[in-house]
């Protein structure tokens, strides 16, 4: 008999016995599923925040917004700096943006109404729709053009009307794009949205800019430039990288990812004690059985195995069930979190899922370690006696 | 079938523990020899160390002194792995309170030490109810322990400790808790298991009429031999 003789036994003694044990297993497992459903979902947040905040080395977006305002409604620019901004060196492309919210506080469902010039848009994003909805955007007033993750949180298709924030639009077609603050944004007219809003002026009032330079090593200096440019208007700007720029407006968000991190470690350590928890206790009113088994001839080998791998299943299996559940939720949902007009998309990833899943076994098989070797260690007529 | 050969041969066989600071001699001074296909029980008052000498006749705790030899291994010098080992092969051990897995059936329970055979799937389900059907209980292969009676438990556990074939048999006080019916079925089962297979079968009891089923009969009384040659039948 070699080491692994008996380990066919030991496995199916593991998996026999948890599946005969069906409420304790159910209660562990469950209780795994949600400490790892919390900690995916977490961390979906976090690469949300990650991806819309992190200043990539290739950034060429600016946004250019009313200085000392933090809020759409309250961040007014005359249209007329278009041109301004146009003339200064390294500027590519220039897009005046009204921005209209169903909601400016912190929300999981939110509208960005983007009022931007027809034909410029067309030209900038003629890429990213089809033709035939570009257009059908240029050929109405009141068309939108809408961000993949609302076009399916709100299940509009083309053809289709829908109304937020007093606007009501005609759904002209669907954008491609994975900028983040694309996925819930509709784009609209400008002119028609100023229209919509009677606020203003017709055609003198946007929200921002948003500025495209030529070369990323230009990025610091085009935004001095334009700020200084206005330093003395009666509308003064703040002009930072887009991703800066949501970074600020979604201090409070990325404040309460960073506390919800801190949760899902708590969790981490849950699943840990949880587990470890169960074996021990399970043990204890095992060491009768643990005995007959050393009798029968199981090894200390056998017996270790056999409750790592009890460990290793119902960490495995609450894993699973967490990972695959937050997974599925995130995704069919199509969170994103929105303030200020921002939107911080939360992707589901299968790389989050893999880790949670990974994090779930890990850690139940080290909640299962020091058991296994107090299993392993147990004297036969000890236990007999217990 | 008694051979001269002694499957069990023990030598100033000691067992000391130490309790409260105090050691306590639980056996001392022991010879025995007992031969190959031999039915012996072993008689005394409670805490004679009956059970104690089971255990060491099994490998599952170690003498403080003396020699013992089973089956050709000196039990003394054998590592935990290599008891195992050799128990998984040679000894099948039967425990007064039967001591079955409770989530497994009785067929998942008599198949339990032949994992430890690596036989395949097939080789075990022949075995398993091979034994089965030697302790007359083929019907109730697919019940859990709870659902079982204490005689029908107790031949569940003799099928599983004689499933592997094993050279010795121990039973600890093996009708201890079964009422006189279902006693004298269990006794006629390892009777027969003796006279067709040709069985070692060492039992512990306190109960003279099932001492009088094996062949000799060894008294302690205070871990010690007090009639080491009991009488032959």
């Amino acid at each position: 008999m070699n080491a692994l003789t008996g380990m066919r036994g030991v496995f199916a003694l593991a998996w026999r016995g948890l599946r005969r044990r069906p409420t304790r297993t159910a209660l562990v497992v469950a209780g795994v599923a949600v400490a790892i459903f919390l900690v995916c979902s977490v961390d979906a947040m976090r690469t949300g925040v990650e991806r819309a905040t992190h200043r990539a080395a290739s950034e060429t977006a600016l946004v250019v917004y009313r200085q000392n305002r933090y809020c759409p409604f309250t961040s007014q620019l005359p249209q007329s700096y278009e041109r301004a901004i146009r003339d200064i060196p390294g500027v590519r492309t220039v897009t005046p943006v009204k921005i209209v919210v169903s909601n400016c506080r912190a929300s999981l469902d939110v509208v960005t109404f983007r009022g931007v010039p027809a034909e410029s848009f067309a030209a900038d994003h003629a890429t990213q729709a089809s033709p035939e909805a570009l257009a059908a955007w240029l050929a109405r007033s009141d068309a939108a053009l809408l961000g993949p993750e609302l076009a399916a949180r709100r299940r509009l298709r083309p053809g289709d009307r829908f109304t937020a924030a007093g606007v009501d639009a005609f759904v002209a077609g669907i954008i491609e794009s994975d900028a983040p603050q694309d996925q819930s944004s509709a784009f609209v007219h400008l002119g028609f949205l100023q229209e919509q809003l009677k606020r203003g002026g017709t055609g003198t009032i946007v929200t921002q800019f948003d500025v495209r330079v030529d070369d990323p090593a230009n990025l610091d200096r085009v935004a001095a430039a334009i700020d200084e440019k206005f330093a003395a208007d009666a509308a003064p700007t703040t002009t930072r990288a887009e991703t800066a720029h949501v970074a600020r407006a979604a201090t409070d968000v990325i404040a309460l990812v960073g506390f919800a991190q801190l949760l899902s470690f708590a969790a981490l350590a849950a699943v840990f004690a949880l587990v470890a928890n169960a074996i021990v206790l399970s043990m204890r009113s095992r060491e009768r059985e643990v005995s007959i088994l050393q009798t029968l001839g199981f090894t200390q080998l056998h017996l270790g195995t056999l409750v790592v791998v009890e460990a290793g299943i119902l960490g495995t299996l609450g894993g699973v069930i967490g990972a695959a559940s937050s997974y599925a939720i995130v995704g069919l949902t199509r969170t994103a979190m929105t303030m200020e007009g921002i939107s911080i998309a939360v992707p589901p990833s299968l790389g989050i899922s893999l880790a949670g899943i990974g994090m779930a076994i890990a850690l139940s098989l080290a909640a299962g370690s020091v058991p296994a070797i107090m299993a392993a260690r147990q004297s036969i007529v000890a236990g007999f006696r217990s | 079938m008694v051979t001269t050969e002694p499957i069990i041969r023990c030598h100033s066989l000691e067992k000391h523990y130490e309790r409260g600071g105090e050691p306590v001699r639980v056996l001392e001074s022991i010879d025995i020899d007992i031969a190959r296909g031999e039915f012996v029980a072993l008689m005394g008052p409670s805490g004679s160390g009956k059970t104690t000498l089971l255990n060491l006749f099994a490998g599952i705790d170690t003498p403080s002194g003396g020699s013992l030899v089973v089956d050709g291994h000196d039990i003394a010098t054998l590592s935990r792995a290599a008891l195992a080992h050799w128990r998984s092969r040679s000894v099948g051990y039967i425990f007064q309170l039967y001591h079955l897995v409770p989530v497994l059936t009785a067929y998942e329970n008599v198949e339990l030490p032949l994992f430890l055979h690596g036989l395949s799937g097939a080789q075990r389900h022949a075995r398993v109810a091979e034994a089965l059907e030697a302790v007359q209980i083929a019907d109730r292969y697919s019940h859990y322990p709870r659902q079982l009676s204490g005689g029908q438990e107790q031949r569940v556990a003799i099928a599983r400790a004689i499933v592997g074939n094993p050279s010795l048999l121990l039973a600890d006080e093996p009708t201890g808790d079964l009422d006189r019916a279902a006693a004298t079925g269990v006794m006629d089962l390892l009777a027969r298991l003796h006279r067709e297979r040709g069985q070692t079968i060492v039992m512990v009891t306190h109960d003279p009429h099932t001492a009088e089923r094996a062949q000799r009969i060894i008294h302690l009384e205070k871990g010690r031999l007090v009639e080491p040659l009991g009488a032959a039948r």
